[in-house]
């Protein structure tokens, strides 16, 4: 048994390997590429860079008004993210835990809309916010971005909501939790894995979100990463080296957020494991 | 936070006047969990929704009055546009396959990781790259994989001596949709991940410790234990994922915007070119796309569910 | 209810949003494309300190957007009433005229400064919409070396007859250089350069017309047989294989640096990108470039026939309060000392009044050699892309420009589908 129970690990490890190539392989290229000059990578695309050039990062940062737009990107995430988990948590939970007339057909309601594409409501929704004076606000763009990653967290946390077992809950009654700490002291910590879940990819969606910052915003100095980065896209110039820089900074951040909480994750799976 | 403070100090005094039935929950407790979440629904997701109902049946002058004509884009869109057909087979083609591919995956992998493969830390985040990457970076990375001079797919082919198999991915008709839905896995495989791998680890470990005792092996533990464990989430991911296809825009306007040939036409490019493409400030035929769009995938989302509805529910 | 939630709505946002800063005076918001081209962004804003300098106490506020975003952005806000005072636009653009967001421009930009034929591209029912800024023209750019090398001779006057010009794309393909560089994977038009050059000649300024128009049909015999030659020279590999793919920007790399190619059908706003540093992805230092003539058919009816369009135009919201000072800042540029400095900057024609012989530096050869190859054309105003509406527009961006230079179809089928979505509508 122990021979083909070693065999099975090694053709395991194999696969594993080939996945990573595939999964960060292309990763792995476009951060060699971001060291390396046009001219170096057309004469070799796929060379190891014989020199570091740091320096692109720099010309990167500093050519193209990056700091403004990476400040605006931190905010307007940070406080999306927020309010989205607060206020889907609190209406997946109410959906998942009581039982009251209405409670399907809300779920029904906000879920469908996850349906609709963007690129259509996309000018009624400027309308909207032109009456409310929130356009080319950044208060207006959190609230879009609220809005439009609502339904796909509630989907999310309500189908983890609902498989919690009821008897803790009941039990948490007998001793006397008000709703609101039933919401915070059991539902929150214990459906951690799922919150943190919808937290990363909300923050994803929201970081990478063009669409609505270039229709929603015109000033200047409340644009997001995303219409930064354009600029190296290669529309005008195929400045390949260039580029790869850029795509490099766009993704560092975010890589580093997942980093930190991807730890946060394990921590709340483990915890909910306890219970 | 504020929306948070509300919430605690409200439920009590709320909750103790207003009850639905004498032994439902109270009202005030609901609403006041529900109501941030209905709020910032009403005004900035159902206004533009019911909006582009309105908007299908008419047709749209923005500095004058608009025009009522009932039924016509509807008729226009199914009885005369092959585009619009083109684009429907191409996303459900999408949308048949994809799914599957990314959620099976997303599970294998997370089986590798939960059964403590070594290195688990670094899987976890290589394989979770893609997902944090915008669909700009991916779209011009996968352009430049699949590029016919210097993309790598093309050089592994000719340095095996595969000369001939060698092609601009993206440019023929015969293969750019699948090109684009290898790109469009790639990236979200490991979102599938991430969730099927929270789901396994909040399984008890009671039940897969029998499982031991009966001498399964990992194959069986696998497929006779945890995929139907954690089945709800699975058919959760499924659903995400087809609803994902059914709207699919983004990967495929940067890298194709639905050429050569329609070939990768989705009804979103669609859509997208019809409203902002076209020349014109008339909604009303995107509008009509987009409606007749969300009862296609609304259904396909019921049938989904009720194909993989829980016959005994699992409790543990 | 709905009123409840909207005044709760409302408070809510009036306690959330910041306060705009005070004012100047008057401040005017122009939208513009241009992001990324620094030496128009340079020209513009040439023409606000004018402005500013003549008008104490008006402020004029640009932003700059890609191309695509742009569009974008002012489809909401012109709709929602929102529009900037002034904004980038282009003569394809008739959906604004269609609709009232612009404003008739005679009155206010002093039209003796600006061409005739420039004009005509913005008029409609009688009225002038915009500032017609920068004009190109349809261009066969080449590299004089290989053209050599490959023992051909170009006569005087740049033209060769389509019979030469398939013996020319054979030596190059069966020499292993790209014939004819040229990539439709991210604009709807370069893949049909060369097939409507080849069109226009052979039918000539009215027949063309009427086939833009959708009154003639591509299956016309005259229309075939300028298809069926380009077919004959996409059968002998005039195209790269990466053509479908190939982006605007990776084809002119293609043709002056990596790997090289022969010819590079462009408008002649190709000095945009190939007049870059080197390592920003320009030419070459001394790159011998040439401008040949498109190839004429044998009893082609206007064998000196060129298309020339209008590119960047600037537009004046209706709409706007300030729409006649809008206007008097666009009358700015309308001016032949502002013509000449967009020429020395750009490097690229206008439609403002100006004088070639101006332009200096190391560029004015450049400028010389396209006079000369320009002199003795007549033109044909407006391109495919820009003229073209709906579907006809649609299928020829996915036919003409992309399927067909490909290989992917024939010229007969190519003919059939346009012919089957351009006469319907």
């Amino acid at each position: 048994m122990p021979h083909s129970k070693a065999i099975t690990r090694a053709l395991l490890l194999i696969a594993i390997s080939l996945y990573t190539a595939f999964s960060a392989g292309p990763f792995a290229w476009t951060a060699m590429l971001s060291f390396r000059t046009t001219s170096e990578i057309s004469k070799a695309p796929y060379a190891w860079p014989e020199t570091f050039r740091w320096q692109k990062y720099v010309e990167a940062w500093t050519g193209s008004n990056y700091d403004t737009y990476f400040v605006n990107s931190m905010v307007i995430t940070v406080l999306a993210v927020l309010v989205t988990t607060v206020v889907g948590a609190m209406a997946a939970h109410c959906l998942a835990r009581y039982r009251f007339r209405g409670n399907r057909l809300i779920y029904f309601i906000i879920f469908s809309t996850i349906i609709f594409p963007p690129q259509i409501t996309i000018i009624a929704l400027f309308q909207t916010l032109v009456d409310y004076g929130l356009y080319n606000s950044r208060v207006g763009l959190i609230l879009v971005y609220v809005s439009v990653q609502l339904p796909l967290t509630v989907f999310l946390l309500e189908g983890f909501f609902a498989r919690l077992p009821q008897d803790l809950f009941d039990a948490a009654r007998m001793d006397g939790y008000s709703d609101a700490e039933i919401f915070w002291k059991i539902t929150v910590p214990i459906g951690m894995p799922a919150i943190v879940t919808t937290v990363i990819l909300n923050t994803v969606h929201i970081w990478n979100e063009f669409l609505y910052a270039v229709v929603l915003i015109s000033d200047e100095s409340k644009r997001t990463l995303p219409l930064g980065i354009q600029k190296f896209m290669g529309d005008q110039l195929e400045d390949i080296g260039m580029i790869a820089t850029g795509m490099m900074i766009a993704v560092i951040p975010i890589v580093i957020v997942y980093a930190i909480f991807s730890e946060k994750l394990i921590q709340g799976m483990t915890a909910g494991a306890v219970k | 936070m504020t929306d948070a403070s509300v919430g605690r100090g409200a439920i009590r005094p709320l909750g103790r006047v207003f009850r639905i039935s004498p032994d439902g929950p109270p009202l005030g407790t609901v609403m006041t969990f529900l109501t941030p979440a209905l709020l910032v629904y009403l005004v900035f997701t159902a206004y533009p929704v019911l909006r582009t109902f309105y908007n299908s049946v008419h047709i749209l002058h923005p500095r004058a009055a608009d025009e009522y004509v009932g039924m016509q884009h509807y008729v226009q869109m199914t009885t005369a546009d092959p585009t619009f057909w083109v684009a429907v087979k191409n996303t459900m083609i999408w949308a048949g396959f994809a799914p599957l591919l990314d959620v099976g995956i997303g599970l294998i992998l997370a089986i590798c990781l939960y059964a403590k493969a070594p290195f688990a830390r670094f899987f976890r985040i290589a394989w979770f790259t893609p997902v944090l990457i915008s669909y700009v970076v991916v779209g011009i990375l996968w352009m430049w994989i699949y590029n016919f001079d210097w993309g790598i797919l093309n050089g592994a082919l000719r340095a095996v001596g595969l000369e001939s198999w060698t092609r601009a991915w993206l440019g023929e008709p015969d293969t750019a949709l699948v090109a684009v839905m290898v790109t469009h896995t790639w990236k979200w495989a490991g979102f599938n991940m991430v969730v099927c791998l929270a789901a396994l680890s909040a399984l008890p470990k009671e039940v897969l410790e029998a499982a031991e005792l009966d001498n399964c092996n990992w194959f069986g533990k696998a497929w006779f234990v945890m995929i139907p464990m954690i089945r709800p989430t699975l058919v959760n991911l499924l659903i995400l994922s087809l609803i994902g296809k059914m709207k699919i825009f983004d990967l495929v306007w940067i890298m194709t915007q639905g050429g050569p040939l329609w070939a990768t036409e989705t009804v979103s490019t669609y859509v997208y070119k019809r409203a902002f493409q076209w020349q014109t400030f008339d909604l009303g035929y995107p509008s009509a796309i987009a409606v007749f769009w969300f009862f296609v995938v609304l259904v396909a989302v019921m049938a989904l569910k009720y194909a993989f509805r829980q016959r005994d529910r699992l409790e543990y | 209810m709905k009123s409840a939630i909207r005044a709760t709505a409302l408070v809510a946002v009036t306690a959330l949003t910041v306060m705009p800063a005070a004012k100047a005076d008057t401040e005017l918001s122009l939208w513009s494309h241009w992001a990324d081209q620094g030496s128009k962004i340079e020209f513009i804003e040439a023409g606000i300190e004018k402005f500013e300098a003549a008008h104490p106490g008006v402020t004029v506020k640009p932003t700059w957007y890609q191309k695509n975003p742009l569009f974008a952005a002012l489809k909401g806000a012109l709709q929602a009433g929102q529009g900037p005072d002034v904004f980038y636009c282009e003569p394809a653009q008739t959906e604004y005229i269609d609709n009232g967001f612009l404003l008739p421009l005679d009155d206010h930009l002093e039209m003796s400064n600006i061409e005739g034929w420039a004009a005509d591209t913005w008029r409609h029912e009688g009225n002038v919409y915009a500032l017609p800024l920068e004009a190109y023209t349809v261009e066969i750019y080449f590299n004089t070396e290989m053209l050599e090398d490959l023992g051909f001779d170009l006569p005087e006057d740049g033209q060769l007859s389509a019979a030469d010009f398939k013996k020319l794309v054979e030596a190059a393909a069966g020499e292993g250089i790209t014939p004819i560089v040229q990539g439709a994977g991210d604009r709807p038009f370069p893949g049909a350069y060369l097939t409507h050059e080849v069109l226009l000649k052979k039918i000539g300024i009215d027949a063309y017309g009427d086939l833009l128009a959708g009154t003639k049909k591509w299956s016309d015999p005259d229309v075939m047989e300028a298809l069926d030659y380009m077919e004959s020279l996409i059968e002998a590999g005039a195209y790269p294989r990466s053509f479908a793919t190939m982006k605007l920007g990776e084809s002119h790399y293609y043709f002056y640096s990596n790997p090289g190619g022969l010819m590079l059908p462009m408008g002649s706003w190709y000095t945009s990108r190939a007049f870059n540093a080197p390592d920003q992805g320009g030419q070459p230092e001394g790159f011998p470039l040439g401008i040949m003539q498109a190839p004429a058919l044998d009893e082609s009816a206007c064998p000196e026939c060129k298309t020339a369009n209008i590119g960047g135009s600037f537009c004046v919201n209706a709409e706007s309060p300030n729409a006649e000072l809008a206007a008097e800042f666009l009358n700015a540029y309308a001016d032949p000392e502002m013509g000449n400095l967009w020429l020395q900057k750009v490097l690229v024609q206008t439609g403002i009044k100006s004088d070639a012989s101006t332009v200096s530096g190391p560029h004015a050869g450049y400028f010389k050699m396209l006079e000369a190859a320009d002199k003795n054309n007549t033109f044909f105003q407006g391109t495919p892309h820009a003229i073209l509406k709906g579907q006809c527009l649609e299928t020829f961006k996915q036919v003409i420009n992309v399927a067909f230079p490909a290989g992917q179809v024939g010229a007969g089928q190519a003919a059939q589908m346009m012919d089957q979505a351009c006469s319907a509508g």
